[in-house]
């Protein structure tokens, strides 16, 4: 599976590229923050302060006109004031709309997406793989069959069909108690993580095809090698052979489309949190979805999770170009954006 | 295998998708918890109007027949009547198409008048500034969400500088041009213009990354190739090495990676629709969803799922004739 | 609010409208004038207000020392508003927001906004020219008039139809198509229609045209429609043309508010014109005796409208009307300010100032029918005790809520019906913001610990999520109580909310209620009266009875 060769051929290339560099320091910045993000948050990213709602970044201090009305006698008076919105150090990159900081739910939302990204792919990596080896293993009748199922999969856009499954079967969620709240460490923090259960079989479920075709690629390529032969006139049971020597032999290919999968994933979720599909009121793109309203107003409730996706997914697509380059295993790039 | 017999293999396999895709769109609906009685009936309407209402909406048959009826009407282009608004499914899903159809094409058009040069700069002038500056904006490119970077264009560009619309669409690019043509005005294709412009970029960014990225990696592969040598060699000029032979076999392999991502591009342009209030397909699903307005629900995905299988099988047909080892293979 | 009172007594009489309103405040005047405002809490803090399912007795007994304290009410109005004071201490709801309809308008327009989100383009005085664009947040569902539910499809189609009664702008009922609206008897009234009334197509309209579009709402033999409006005629069995210019409406029972629903609703078409026509035509195209008549169709996009030069109120002043939709309330706005668009609706408050801001334009804002509020059914524990269920009224900051969430464009409630309405309780303010009350409250209740979550659909009232994570931060923020927040989509929530079941319904969710017959039952008795279509709150024997004798009583016609 993994040699010492392909260790050599991974150090080599990180030290070779910049971009593999700045690639796994992303990843495990965003890692260690999403792990971390109770200890690293300065407030509690779901407590609400209702006054000091929409306050700007630090630096961004304004005075500007206020529209408001009055209910008196049952007549609505428009009202127009003057006030001034001061940043503070507390919120430094801001406060949203119910006054909640912007720096500690971007922080928590690492969290989502990334627990989304990697549970997702792997349940897209057990079923895809487990299909593809199959078809490619036993070929012919079989393979057909089984492809085509899986290209109906595939002929569905997987962002639209993720929308039609999650409008249609609901949103549920599921609870994992946070260690470190558990554990004391950080009181009063919000006692769970939130997992968007749904969200993470739908966005496996879209998924997963990728995974079966690149398998079955490899599983075809296999079956007539001579070891595969030999295995088989020895009387090795099929499921014997798939799991020794036809696996082993796809993980490489498996592990830069999971990388890229990842990445890929995490747009999904985010762009299924923007739309309302999602379920998490902890994540990036749901912020997003809440601070466009107020772009007018209130730029930065929109930009801030952005920024973090964006340099998320920068950062998991140069680890796949890093993996992709050091271990060459030779296949296209998979779905990768929304 | 002739190209003919092969695209008819293509064919007959696309029929069996679009059988395959029709048949889960009708599955989902049962799938789903909730009525779909509960789209049409009043918040307070009592079991007895419940109960009418499903027999008008022929949800008291059998699931089979309810499935036959449904494929048989189908292949006479009767996607039965919208439940809310009493009209033909058929007329409401089709008269979104043109909206995403438009934003499609500009988007690929923007994509491939950018991507390609970038490209072939890039590999041309390899760890030159021009080389980092295309792979940096193809790294962020394909990894920045389409609805953020459209929100953050309506913030830069509409909101705080004017340039561009916030969204929507006035009028459809087809009366803009019979505009132009019987009255000779502009005004309306330049309106036109001035509003898919955005919507084109977002949706268009990720593609223009990604070929960008195809294209340089693949030119520089190319160039390192034995015949590349042998022509220059042979004192080609080497604008002719570079684009006549290179480029042309570089494009080969990113015909089928595009083909490939022609999901993504219906899935961004769903996105780019709801950020742009974009009157195509895409918003039209997200609505139709949100009020299980099933017959809607239903053609929009089949429409959806066709167009697809029948880009894909024109990227195959472009791919065999680019490649004619496929054919074979 | 108690200073203003006279006030708002005054505009209360005129929108009641009639005798017996004033009759009904005189019945229930004097008493409770020294109520303290959002005070209520006399039943809990006796400390017992007891489980309404396990112990509805020792509830009537509470019950007795607060509503038996006045006297006995004399008429309808008064009934109504004991009601809404039973209902106020008795909390069934976490009483939120009424909702203003805010529209953004071209300055040059002279317009004043309805209370029942309803623009009458008619009565629209226009800038230069006689065109206007209005701009909603969708599209119609269709034309047919009898054949939808929603705001928008009404502003489309009642542009081209009228009803037999109206309302004014501030609500009150006047003439439509009738000039004359008598009780005959019990269930029986009789309208008398206007003369030389003509409809698009240059027929007269006839008696028989009004019965027929009454009988198509409430009767699914008539005209080929199963129609989704019966209910909006509730009681109404039907009705008969007895001479050419009169109608004869009959009820099940007194129906006491049957005028308020012919204001409201049940839009006049031609019995020919529809009888004659598919589904699908009658859904493309309108023949009403409306102000204006259709001269365009675009599904989904635009109806473009003229003036109707037959118009039996004089052709209005408004010459070209389209109507359009964009589903972004930024779209819409930058359409107004664009001039592309004369009146847009639902203007968000973080909106609100770009229209100010600019020169053109301004905002128009007027307290509309809706009341949003959180449920919380009363069967459910820890909800099943009238503590609770207070507790969760103190835990919230409303006032906070609506000046930062709604900035302001919004009113506090605290009882169901809405200021203005038949048998609102002036003497009833909203809750007090009072977190020690809540949690000695949920301590009394025996419901301490209790974790608790808030179903709310999202996009579908103005801020519904931000404002239910408000209301559920503001409980969880209580010692002894935890709450959080759960995304429902609208129609997997109204599923369950229709069944017919109350125990398929959630514990506690937001959602909002719309009423546009300005009378307090048709809030109360779907939602808070036992066998109510969607009710959460039953088996209070008080409630019942009070809306019972009011129902029995008629209204001030």
């Amino acid at each position: 599976m993994i040699s010492p060769r392909t260790l050599r051929n991974l150090r080599s290339e990180l030290r070779r590229s910049a971009l593999a560099k700045l690639g796994v320091t992303l990843v495990v910045g965003i890692f260690l923050m999403a792990v971390f993000a109770p200890v690293l948050a300065p407030h509690d990213p779901t407590d609400q302060n209702l006054n000091d709602s929409q306050l700007p970044p630090l630096g961004f201090s304004t005075t500007e006109n206020r529209t408001t009305s009055e209910f008196v006698d049952g007549e609505v008076t428009i009202v127009e004031e003057e006030v001034t919105v001061n940043a503070t150090a507390e919120h430094p990159l801001g406060t949203d709309s119910l006054g909640r900081d912007v720096l500690s739910r971007t922080i928590y939302g690492a969290r989502t997406s990334l627990l989304v990204g990697v549970i997702g792919a792997l349940l897209a990596v057990l079923v895809g793989v487990t299909y593809g080896l199959v078809a490619g293993y036993y070929s012919g009748r079989v393979d057909d069959g089984l492809m085509r199922a899986a290209d109906v999969m595939l002929a569905f856009p997987s962002l639209v069909l993720a929308i039609a499954l999650i409008g249609l079967w609901g949103r549920a969620a599921i609870r994992i108690p946070d260690p470190f709240v558990a554990a004391g460490i950080t009181p009063g923090m919000p006692p769970d993580i939130v997992l968007p259960g749904t969200v993470v079989l739908v966005v496996a479920l879209v998924n997963w095809g990728w995974f079966a075709r690149v398998a079955r690629g490899e599983a075809l390529s296999l079956r007539s090698q001579e070891y595969v032969t030999a295995a088989r006139s020895m009387g090795a049971g099929d499921a014997f052979i798939i799991r020794t020597h036809v696996f082993p032999n796809s993980v490489t290919p498996i592990l830069v489309l999971a990388t890229i999968q990842v990445a890929a994933i995490i747009l999904l979720e985010s762009a299924l949190s923007f739309l309302g599909f999602s379920g998490a009121t902890l994540s990036w793109g749901f912020d997003i979805a809440q601070g466009r309203q107020y772009l007018s107003s209130s730029w930065w409730i929109a930009t801030m999770p952005g920024i973090a996706i964006v340099l998320a997914v920068v950062g998991i697509n140069l680890v796949g170009d890093w993996l992709r380059d050091a271990l060459d295993p030779g296949i296209e790039q998979g779905e990768g954006g929304v | 295998m002739s190209l003919g017999r092969f695209l008819i293999k293509r064919t007959v396999h696309g029929v069996f998708v679009v059988w395959g895709v029709v048949t889960v769109v009708f599955g989902l609906r049962f799938l789903t918890p909730g009525s779909p009685v509960n789209a049409v009936a009043p918040l307070d309407a009592s079991q007895e109007l419940r109960q009418r209402i499903a027999r008008d909406l022929g949800l008291n048959k059998p699931l089979y027949e309810q499935y036959f009826d449904y494929l048989f009407s189908l292949l006479q282009g009767d996607m039965g009547y919208s439940y809310l608004r009493g009209i033909e499914a058929s007329t409401l899903v089709l008269g979104r198409v043109p909206a995403t159809v438009e934003l499609a094409v500009a988007a690929s058009f923007i994509a491939v008048v950018l991507s390609i040069p970038l490209g072939v700069i890039a590999a041309n002038r390899r760890h030159e500034p021009a080389d980092y500056g295309a792979t940096l904006f193809s790294l962020v490119g394909i990894s920045t969400p389409n609805f953020w970077l459209g929100i953050m264009l309506i913030l830069v560009l509409s909101v705080q500088f004017g340039l561009f619309p916030t969204s929507g669409r006035p009028l459809g690019l087809y009366p803009a041009l019979a505009l132009l043509v019987t009255e000779g005005a502009p005004g309306g294709l330049l309106r036109w213009l001035h509003h898919i412009f955005l919507p084109a970029v977002t949706l268009g960014t990720y593609f223009t990354a990604l070929i960008t990225r195809l294209t340089r990696s693949g030119m520089l592969d190319e160039l390192g190739k034995s015949y590349v040598r042998a022509a220059r060699a042979k004192g080609l000029p080497e604008a002719l090495v570079r684009y006549r032979h290179a480029l042309r076999n570089t494009l080969v392999p990113i015909v089928t990676v595009v083909g490939l991502q022609l999901g993504t591009l219906i899935g961004g342009a769903v996105i780019t629709e709801a950020v742009f209030s974009w009157p195509g397909l895409g918003s039209f699903l997200i609505r139709s969803i949100n009020v299980r307005d099933w017959p809607l629900i239903q053609g929009s995905l089949v429409v959806i799922g066709v167009s697809f299988v029948l880009v894909n099988i024109v990227v195959d047909a472009l791919y065999a004739y680019l490649d004619p080892q496929v054919v074979t293979e | 609010m108690p200073d203003d009172e006279a006030l708002d007594r005054r505009s209360f009489v005129k929108l009641a409208g009639g005798a017996a309103a004033s009759a009904a405040l005189a019945g229930c005047g004097g008493d409770g004038e020294d109520t303290p405002e959002g005070d209520g809490g006399d039943t809990a803090t006796d400390g017992d207000g007891g489980d309404t399912a396990t112990d509805a007795i020792d509830e009537t007994d509470t019950v007795e020392e607060t509503a038996t304290d006045r006297p006995e009410p004399e008429d309808r109005e008064g009934y109504l508003q004991r009601a809404n004071l039973l209902l106020h201490e008795r909390a069934p709801w976490v009483f939120l927001n009424r909702q203003f309809s805010v529209y953004g308008q071209n300055s040059d327009l002279d317009w004043d906004a309805r209370r029942d989100e309803l623009i009458a383009a008619a009565d629209i005085g226009p800038g230069d020219d006689g065109s206007v664009t209005i701009t909603q947040g969708q599209m119609d569902s269709g034309l047919d008039p009898h054949d939808h539910r929603e705001t928008p499809t009404d502003n489309i189609v009642t542009q081209a139809h009228d009803g037999v009664l109206n309302r004014n702008a501030s609500g009150e009922v006047i003439e439509g198509l009738a000039t004359e609206y008598e009780r005959l008897e019990e269930g029986l009234v009789e309208f008398t229609l206007r003369d030389g009334v003509t409809f698009h197509n240059g027929d007269d309209l006839a008696a028989s045209d009004v019965a027929f579009s009454v009988n198509r709402i409430v009767d699914p033999e008539v005209g080929d429609l199963e129609s989704p409006q019966s209910d909006q005629l509730a009681g109404v069995t039907g009705a008969e043309a007895t001479e050419d210019l009169t109608v004869e409406v009959s009820s099940d029972g007194i129906n006491p508010i049957v005028f308020q629903e012919f204001a409201s609703y049940c839009d006049v078409v031609q019995e020919d014109w529809i009888t004659e026509r598919e589904a699908s035509e009658i859904n493309t195209d309108m023949n009403g005796t409306g102000p204006f008549r259709v001269t365009e169709y675009e599904s989904d996009v635009r109806v473009e409208y003229e003036a109707f030069e037959d118009y039996w109120d004089g052709e209005p002043e408004v010459t070209e009307l389209t109507m359009n939709a964009a589903s972004e309330a930024s779209t819409r706005v930058s359409r107004l300010l664009a001039d592309e668009s004369d009146i847009v609706v639902n203007v968000p408050p973080e909106e609100v100032q770009r229209v100010q801001d600019d020169d053109t334009t301004e905002v128009e804002a007027v307290p509309s029918t809706r009341v949003i509020f959180n449920a919380m059914r009363y069967d459910a524990e820890p909800f099943s005790s009238q503590q609770f269920r207070q507790a969760m009224n103190y835990a919230i900051d409303l006032d906070s809520i609506i000046e930062n969430v709604l900035a302001g464009f919004a009113a506090p409630t605290g009882q169901p019906t809405l200021e203005g309405f038949v048998g609102y309780n002036p003497d009833v303010g909203p809750y007090d913001h009072d977190p020690d009350t809540a949690e000695q409250l949920v301590e009394e209740s025996g419901h301490a610990g209790a974790d608790i979550t808030l179903e709310t659909p999202v996009g579908r009232y103005l801020k519904d999520l931000e404002i239910a994570q408000a209301v559920a931060e503001y409980i969880d923020d209580l010692e002894n109580v935890s709450c959080s927040v759960e995304q429902r989509e609208f129609e997997s929530l109204v599923g369950e909310l229709t069944t017919g079941n109350i125990e398929d319904k959630p514990p506690f969710y937001l959602i909002g209620w719309g009423n546009t017959t300005f009378d307090a039952t048709q809030t109360i008795i779907p939602l808070l009266t036992t066998g109510g279509a969607l009710t959460s709150y039953e088996e209070d024997e008080d409630v019942d009875s009070a809306i019972e004798q009011a129902q029995s009583l008629p209204g001030g016609e």
